[in-house]
């Protein structure tokens, strides 16, 4: 999907030695440059306040970077994009829709109306096993489940990129565990490119294809980490040997900066 | 559905006790008929001057809707002026903040002198009362959108005009309901001191007449009546609410 409109050879998205400031204060992220591949699942991790969120928002055009170049598909980004989706770590769904109406949201603001979209926003929830909630309003469903329709929202108008931002942060750890492992289930049916950021090392590691450690305050890459591990990912392979060495690596790029 | 019953019954007990009370108390303490009239002989004067009282109730309603409706309309309208208009609300509200804080009964005689005893300066009374909880929250339900939804809606291709449409709007709805719930009632505290001030109509108009003639029963059934009207007006409100706003949080069955 999105292969028709790509440059040939142009990465998904391409950050060039891009700064951000907020005002007159510190840098959020200084000299930050990343290619992320079309189709790869990449996440951003590293110490609280690093400028992952901020990235995210760069890249979706919805801050402008002081200094540097960001590109999705080859094209500059100068503001929002389109055919992006997006998802928060809070649900952020319409209190009045329900939860098959919060799913048309996203067709309906992009002018195509949700009549189109109407059996593709079921087969959403039904893959996201909500099959049967439909109907249901917001505050009647968990938190995981709300934040499933938001992932489900993301995704209905086909975007050739999502990016999520601390999509699970939320949630409590099992049912972050259950969510990631939807996630990489639907994933796999569409191989959007995506762009995720999480403070979870587990979830990182069992995700991404790539995984890109920052630095702290102002972040810009320390590392960055193939995770070959083999897909489908399942509750055995957090007991891979591979799994663990992976995780560990993780976690030496992060916490060995607490000694710089 | 039991519940229902049980509450119903609750508050029809509650006001038989309070009608006990003031029945025979009075008489007990020796308070005279002319000062504090019995419940009985309240509705006993309601009951003959009916055809009157709707009447004048008929007066004061629709002073009141049309001040109403004319301040949800500004209200509305200068709320969005102050979402959308960045500027503006730096001008305008130190404004309203100012005029607010005038007593609007305080310049009842002023709109007489201005448009006379007819049904001008009382909706316009009215009209000022609840102009101003209805602005407040239209700021607030068509202002305060979580900027995260922003941003998901603009990513999704959304305009101005369907952001107001789909998020705005929706998101005011129960702010104006609530806003109504207030607002009508100073509404009609708006058109009563218009009636008061001048005219020959209204509610106001027919308790100050009957003050003037000692008829105490009468200003009794008089504020009866308007009871009923304000009882009315909140519950077709909130009845709409019900219907419409199904979603409302505050609906959820605890």
């Amino acid at each position: 999907m999105g292969s028709s409109r790509a440059d040939a050879g142009a990465p998904a998205i391409a950050l060039a030695g891009v700064d951000k400031a907020f005002g007159a204060g510190a840098a959020a992220v200084a000299g930050l440059t990343l290619d992320v591949h079309a189709n790869q699942f990449v996440t951003l991790v590293g110490p609280s306040g690093c400028g992952k969120s901020t990235t995210l928002r760069m890249v979706a055009g919805l801050v402008a970077p002081t200094a540097g170049r960001v590109a999705v598909r080859g094209r500059p980004v100068t503001g929002p994009l389109r055919d992006v989706g997006m998802v928060f770590q809070s649900p952020v769904l319409l209190p009045w829709r329900t939860a098959l109406a919060n799913v048309l949201f996203t067709a309906e603001m992009s002018g195509a109306g949700a009549a189109g979209y109407r059996s593709k926003a079921r087969e959403l929830l039904r893959l996201a096993g909500l099959a049967g909630f439909e109907h249901r309003y917001p505050h009647e469903l968990s938190g995981g489940m709300q934040q499933r329709v938001a992932i489900c929202r993301a995704l209905l108008l086909d975007p050739s990129l999502l990016l999520m931002d601390e999509p699970f942060g939320a949630l409590d750890v099992m049912t972050r565990e259950k969510l990631a492992f939807e996630l990489q289930r639907m994933w796999a049916a569409t191989r959007t490119t995506v762009l995720f950021v999480t403070h979870s090392i587990t979830e990182a590691v069992l995700l991404s294809d790539v995984i890109v450690v920052m630095t702290a305050r102002p972040g810009t890459v320390r590392a960055v980490i193939a995770v070959d591990l083999p897909r489908p990912r399942d509750a055995k392979t957090l007991s891979d040997p591979r799994f663990v060495e992976l995780a560990a690596a993780v976690r030496d790029n992060i916490e060995s900066q607490w000694l710089d | 559905m039991a519940g229902l019953t049980r509450r119903a019954g609750q508050a029809l007990l509650g006001l038989a006790v309070v009608l006990v009370l003031w029945q025979l108390g009075p008489r007990l303490l020796g308070v005279p008929a002319y000062i504090l009239p019995g419940p009985g002989a309240v509705a006993v004067r309601l009951w003959q001057t009916l055809g009157v009282q709707l009447q004048h109730l008929g007066h004061t309603a629709a002073t009141t809707v049309i001040g109403l409706a004319l301040a949800l309309v500004v209200g509305v309208l200068l709320a969005l002026l102050v979402v959308y208009v960045r500027p503006v609300k730096a001008v305008l509200m130190p404004a309203l903040a100012a005029f607010n804080s005038i007593p609007k009964i305080a310049i009842a005689p002023l709109f007489v002198i201005w448009f006379g005893l007819g049904a001008e300066p009382k909706v316009l009374l009215a009209f000022l009362l609840g102009l101003f909880p209805i602005f407040v929250n239209s700021m607030t339900g068509l202002g305060e959108i979580e900027p995260d939804l922003l941003d998901l809606a603009r990513l999704a291709g959304g305009t101005e005009w369907r952001i107001f449409g789909k998020v705005r709007l929706m998101n005011a709805l129960p702010y104006l309901a609530d806003a109504v719930k207030v607002a009508f009632p100073l509404a009609l505290v708006g058109s009563v001191v218009g009636e008061f001030i001048g005219g020959n109509s209204g509610v106001g108009y027919l308790i100050l007449s009957a003050q003037f003639n000692m008829d105490t029963p009468l200003v009794f059934a008089s504020l009866v009546s308007i009871t009923m009207l304000t009882t009315l007006g909140i519950g077709l409100v909130s009845l709409l609410e019900h219907v419409l706003l199904r979603w409302r949080p505050s609906r959820r069955t605890r």
